[in-house]
């Protein structure tokens, strides 16, 4: 496939346009700042959150949702901020300012609501295993997750016409899309998400797993753990049908990546168990209800 | 002897290998005879497998739940044959993630 029409299509091209387009809310850096602020007061922080009332719904809702296990009980902005932690609830503000972002793109590439399905289940498989795994801030895996193919709708929203392409070739080659993206491009929309949210001044723990889940064994990376993470929760949701990416197939497990996470096979019926139920609610909390 | 997964300990069961939790922690000693508590013992302390003396080795993938035949099984894997043709199926957690994908789409509502 050529693309006279587009000679340089480049990652930093690409992040470029697409940030001067898009940005993250300007609530998002204060939120993070005031949480970076050795002297800010849970009050501070909750003050910032609740003026953005869609926001202060989705969080108390999330809180009180099946994946926090508090039922019911959380029902103010400073009983959430104490209870899930400050760095977890700017987490969740990030998802759902990302969502925000992209909000009324074309759908005629992508299916934004089976997009979103695919993201949050993959989040919500990732955080399953982090909490089995007993890591500390579970919801960072939630975000990685939900923003692990974030690349994706830049690519549809930035180059629709080249999107289309890549997405009609994996389909008739019956090949892997980010292979596809990799062979087309010289990139994929996982290098490519990463790139933006690194542009957008987001943790590494967050960008790195998301750049790196298609070939998450990665010795520069200081969060290839996380990686191999979403990358396992990629594939599970790809193997479950659980929503639907620009991906197809079940993409190939990395075998260092599997090894990594030290859990026996047998462990997948019950992370599979625990994430299932608390998929169609989630999402309707940070999608259908808008 | 063989590994069996938690679901499918029963009381009475004979340990036989030593059990540990995640961190290395000793739960429980090899020959001793399972009782319900070990089992929510288990549970508490997420263990996925434990050496059973007598049960059938290898058996790793899930035995087939009574409401899903044989036949079922197989339209539903031949179904997903499909999706996961570029994946590594000789890998034993997409094998099993390949079961389980096909006992779904056969019906079957995982307990």
């Amino acid at each position: 496939m050529s693309l006279p029409d587009h000679p340089a299509v480049t990652l930093e091209w690409l992040v470029d346009k697409t940030r001067t387009v898009y940005s993250l809310p300007f609530f998002y850096e204060r939120l993070s700042e005031t949480i970076s602020h050795p002297r800010s007061s849970i009050a501070d922080i909750a003050k910032i959150i609740t003026e953005d009332q869609g926001l202060t719904a989705r969080l108390l809702r999330l809180a009180n949702s099946p994946m926090f296990g508090y039922y019911s009980k959380v029902d103010s902005i400073t009983k959430a901020v104490t209870i899930i932690g400050t760095q977890q609830l700017r987490d969740l503000a990030l998802a759902s300012s990302v969502m925000d972002v992209f909000k009324g793109i074309p759908e005629d590439l992508i299916n934004m609501g089976d997009f979103w399905r695919h993201s949050i289940a993959c989040g919500i498989v990732a955080r399953s295993f982090a909490t089995c795994l007993r890591e500390n801030n579970v919801e960072s895996y939630f975000v990685a997750g939900i923003l692990h193919d974030v690349g994706q709708l830049i690519l549809c929203t930035a180059v629709p016409d080249i999107a289309a392409k890549l997405l009609k070739r994996s389909r008739e080659q019956e090949e892997l899309y980010f292979l596809t993206e990799r062979q087309e491009l010289g990139f994929d929309h996982a290098e490519l998400g990463g790139a933006l949210l690194h542009a957008w001044k987001i943790p590494p723990n967050i960008y790195e797993p998301v750049s790196f889940h298609h070939f998450p064994y990665n010795e520069t990376s200081s969060y290839s753990f996380e990686a191999a993470v979403i990358h396992v929760a990629d594939i599970i949701c790809q193997a479950f049908q659980w929503g639907a990416s620009g991906e197809c197939f079940v993409p190939p497990l990395d075998e260092h990546a599997w090894d990594r996470l030290g859990l026996p096979a047998s462990m997948l019926n019950s992370i599979l168990k625990q994430s299932e139920p608390q998929i169609e609610e989630t999402f309707a909390i940070l999608v259908e209800d808008r | 002897m063989g590994k069996l997964t938690v679901d499918q300990l029963e009381p009475g069961m004979t340990v036989a290998s030593d059990v540990h939790d995640r961190t290395g922690r000793f739960l429980l000693g090899a020959g001793t005879e399972l009782t319900q508590k070990h089992l929510m013992v288990f549970r508490t302390w997420g263990i996925g497998e434990v050496d059973i003396v007598g049960a059938a080795g290898g058996e790793t993938l899930l035995p087939l739940p009574p409401e899903v035949t044989r036949e079922q099984l197989e339209a539903a894997e031949h179904s997903l044959s499909h999706l996961f043709r570029l994946s590594n199926m000789d890998h034993p957690a997409i094998a099993l993630l390949f079961r389980l994908a096909a006992l779904r789409k056969a019906g079957h509502v995982p307990s």
